[in-house]
């Protein structure tokens, strides 16, 4: 099946579409209710790539036909049908043995290539079910000219968008489109095999260690040094799909590769976001899986460059990937902390800039992931916890404790308890609290949100919450922490509890109101 | 994930298994957690230059889809409604769990309870019932059936049956906080005062928890004889108000208690003897009938038996207690 399905409801144009497709696709959804399928959702959700246009826009000529063309707007049985008719006319141009066989063959591609390229919903089922893969297979092999390698790589490529079972069949052509990535090769060819592969990459991990077994790590990693733009950032964004896991294994393998953290740095340091971006990906899944890649990492220039981004970049694409790789080596190695963002440091008055800037956009995503790294950051020494409580963090925590969605209330959270909590124990074995960063939270009105996640469904929201709201009663000065949590409706939150499924919530919130608000509370 | 899930020991907060206390520590999440979802999704959107062409629609139903797969359901035990969202979790609670008690102002999440509760606690004919050695102690657990004789045979019947934990407590003393709350709420309006009701019918017959209760919320805990309790109720009034001057109870309420503890007092015999189980409820004056039960507003709670005319003079401090979302 199509990987989109053939709801009129969307486009997947880019530019190179006429305008009147586009106006005639607008109206259509306006029309109609939109509601997305679960396959479309699947289809948006996929980590694959449908190669529209030609990867290479300089000045060859065959550009300039493919200009002209429109987008094929057809039914999709017409499109089908097509597609088969056309199938069958590459199997005869292969059989073909004349003088112009390679001509045909190149012919027959293109046609099939536009097909899974222009059209709205490529007919990659009815290009398998054709017979098309072996042939194309065929069109791979060694020795056949660039042209060929390109329009069935291109091909391969479009097949490998669509789902699992159309993903899976292109298993006997992946030898071939790894070995293609070779030096030896043309860059267009190498750069279109790349793509190919990151959409195979891109399925599941079965494929990922079918891909990593014969050998394509290392071949992609060559292709990312490469000094075309396109090439660099094509293979970096196929990389990152065969690294992500969740087997660390090629993620272990690729930092073992000598030049890989220059690299790695000389790519974040471009001009061109779009290869900052691919290859923060790329350190993202490093910094994920791979525990030997964060030692090396963290010592090298990577953090200080990724620093620089977070500060001085507006992408959203571009930030979501450099926030989150320092957010996991952050999270993973206190090196960090201890050791890079020490405080007095620029680099970390920079950082905090930076993480603050994501607390302002408006962005879910930014901000949730700049509070976790925020939160990391807080739960270092005390004079990290002091930086974060001076600065214009605090109000914006309060804020959005109180006020954003609930995933991002409870990162605002964990920040907050983390500032007010020492990294030392007392001779009670409980965290020090640090009351002087305590009591004027509290003064700012963050108690009421806390309450509020001691409401939340979610279990751990309403953890966070209770654990707060203990800090309070047992660390505000002058005992004043139980009346304050009651002034907030505390007790009513906490009492929801008794009929809680969940033991350990009935258990806590019953201790913490037996000790706070029994017999002798309000005499 | 969870950088607090190692407890510490804690007696003075009577936990077996320690409490887990707040501790600052760094988390960390693998790629494929559920913590990176929008995240990625964000990635393929704006790879795929889809985000163009996506209606803020398609976004809003992704992000939800998205939310959606991780199974919410309400956590209230032997609840499990499905909520679409978190956020839908407060209307869920206020609407299916907030039966809650006219006299004494408890709040139960089903009204099976509640009315376990208001039979157990401010029906002198169960008490009466009880007495007499009849197993009135209904089990909480819906479907079980079983009745119990006494509040601590029954409490062992939950731990041992239903595994319910040992410090489980169907009573709950309430808060004094919330009465004295609510106490100056209605003060704050001259008329009607309701306040007392809740000190009279009161019959919290049961054993306490190892905290004894403030002394002016509740009687003593064992079943009394009718004088015995008029006595008491009278000491408690003076102990309540000792400057009742303005506050004074209103005459139609006060006949309504004084009918009450006649009643009581003196019918209890001959009630028992008619043995309707429907009638047990409609005997007491003051809370057991189910239509007393409020649901989903959490502060009408004590207004549904005063008198009309007072209950006009209470609508403006009804108001004004309503709390915001």
């Amino acid at each position: 099946m199509a990987s989109e399905d053939t709801s009129p409801s969307h486009s997947h144009h880019r530019d190179s579409i006429k305008s009147s497709v586009g106006n005639t696709a607008a109206n259509r959804r306006r029309q109609q209710a939109i509601s997305i399928g679960k396959e479309r959702r699947e289809a948006l959700i996929r980590a694959k790539r449908l190669c529209r246009d030609s990867i290479f826009d300089d000045d060859d000529n065959e550009k300039g036909l493919d200009e002209g063309e429109m987008v094929i707007d057809e039914e999709q049985s017409v499109l089908n049908a097509r597609t088969a008719q056309t199938v069958q006319e590459l199997k005869s141009s292969l059989s073909y043995q004349g003088k112009d066989a390679t001509q045909k063959t190149i012919e027959a591609l293109r046609a099939l290539r536009k097909l899974l390229s222009k059209s709205e919903v490529p007919p990659i089922e009815a290009a398998i079910q054709g017979g098309a893969v072996p042939l194309l297979v065929q069109c791979l092999s060694f020795g056949s000219a660039d042209e060929q390698l390109l329009e069935a790589a291109w091909c391969v490529t479009n097949i490998a968008a669509g789902g699992p079972e159309e993903t899976k069949s292109l298993l006997p052509a992946l030898p071939l489109l790894i070995a293609h990535l070779g030096e030896k090769s043309s860059v267009h060819v190498a750069e279109q095999c790349a793509w190919a592969l990151g959409n195979v990459a891109g399925e599941d991990m079965e494929l990922r260690s079918i891909l990593f077994a014969q050998g394509a790590l290392l071949s992609l990693t060559r292709l990312m040094l490469s000094n075309r733009e396109s090439t660099a950032r094509t293979a970096a964004w196929a990389l990152s799909n065969l690294i992500k896991g969740p087997d660390p294994k090629a993620a272990n393998e690729l930092i073992r590769i000598e030049a890989i953290t220059d690299t790695i740095v000389k790519h974040l340091k471009t001009a061109d976001e779009e290869l900052v971006t691919e290859v923060a990906w790329v350190v993202v899944y490093l910094s994920a899986l791979s525990d030997k890649a964060i030692s090396i990492l963290v010592r090298s220039d990577v953090v200080p460059v990724l620093v620089n981004r977070l500060v001085g970049s507006e992408s959203l694409q571009l930030l979501i990937p450099v926030l989150r790789s320092l957010g996991n080596l952050v999270a993973a190695d206190a090196y960090i902390t201890h050791s890079i963002l020490i405080v007095g440091n620029d680099i970390t008055d920079q950082v905090l800039y930076g993480l603050i800037k994501c607390l302002k956009s408006e962005h879910r995503v930014l901000k949730k992931e700049a509070l976790w790294v925020l939160s990391n950051i807080a739960a270092g020494t005390l004079e990290h916890k002091t930086l974060i409580f001076s600065s214009e963090a605090v109000p914006l925590l309060i804020d959005l404790l109180s006020a954003a969605p609930f995933e991002i209330r409870k990162e605002a959270a964990y920040t907050l308890g983390n500032i007010c909590v020492g990294p030392t124990k007392g001779s009670d074995n409980k965290s020090d609290i640090i009351v002087t960063h305590l009591v004027p939270l509290v003064k700012g009105g963050c108690l009421p949100g806390f309450v509020n996640l001691v409401r939340s469904a979610d279990v751990e929201s309403a953890r966070v919450g209770l654990i707060f709201l203990e800090l309070v009663m047992r660390g505000y000065p002058n005992g004043e922490g139980p009346k304050l949590v009651e002034r907030e409706d505390g007790i009513d939150a906490m009492e929801r509890f008794q009929f809680h499924e969940n033991q350990e919530m009935r258990n806590v919130a019953n201790a913490l109101v037996d000790k706070y608000f029994g017999a002798d509370y309000g005499v | 994930m969870d950088s607090m899930d190692s407890s510490v020991a804690s007696p003075d907060l009577g936990l077996a298994l320690g409490f887990p206390f707040w501790v600052a520590s760094r988390r960390r999440f693998k790629p494929d957690d559920p913590f990176f979802a929008s995240g990625n999704l964000e990635r393929e959107l704006l790879a795929k230059h889809v985000a163009l062409d996506l209606t803020e629609d398609e976004r809003f139903q992704l992000q939800r889809m998205e939310i959606a797969d991780a199974n919410l359901f309400c956590p209230i035990a032997g609840c499990g409604a499905r909520l679409e969202y978190l956020e839908e979790f407060e209307d869920h609670y206020n609407t299916r769990h907030m039966a809650s008690c006219s006299v004494c102002f408890r709040v139960y999440p089903t009204s099976r309870l509640l009315s376990i509760h208001i039979s157990e606690v401010h029906d002198s004919f169960f008490q009466a019932k009880v007495a007499r050695g009849f197993p009135m102690y209904e089990c909480l657990v819906e479907g079980c059936g079983a009745k119990l004789k006494s509040y601590k045979s029954r409490q062992r019947h939950l731990i041992d049956k239903h595994r319910f934990p040992s410090n489980f407590e169907f009573y709950k003393k309430a808060h004094p906080s919330k009465h004295q709350r609510q106490k100056l709420q209605r003060k704050a309006y001259k008329g009607g005062d309701a306040k007392d009701q809740e000190s009279f019918m009161d019959l919290d017959a049961k054993k306490e928890s190892k905290q004894t209760r403030p002394k002016h919320y509740r009687p003593k805990q064992e079943v009394k004889t009718g004088t015995e309790r008029e006595s008491e109720m009278e000491v408690e009034t003076k102990l309540h108000h000792p400057q009742t001057t303005e506050t004074k109870v209103v005459t139609n309420s006060e006949a309504k208690n004084e009918k009450a503890k006649a009643e009581t007092e003196m019918e209890v015999e001959e009630r028992i003897e008619d043995i309707v189980s429907g009638i047990s409820k409609l005997s007491t004056v003051d809370a057991s009938s189910p239509s007393s039960v409020s649901f989903g507003h959490r502060h009408s709670r004590g207004f549904a038996f005063v008198p009309r005319s007072v209950r006009n003079q209470n609508q403006i401090s009804k108001r004004e207690q309503t709390r915001k979302p």
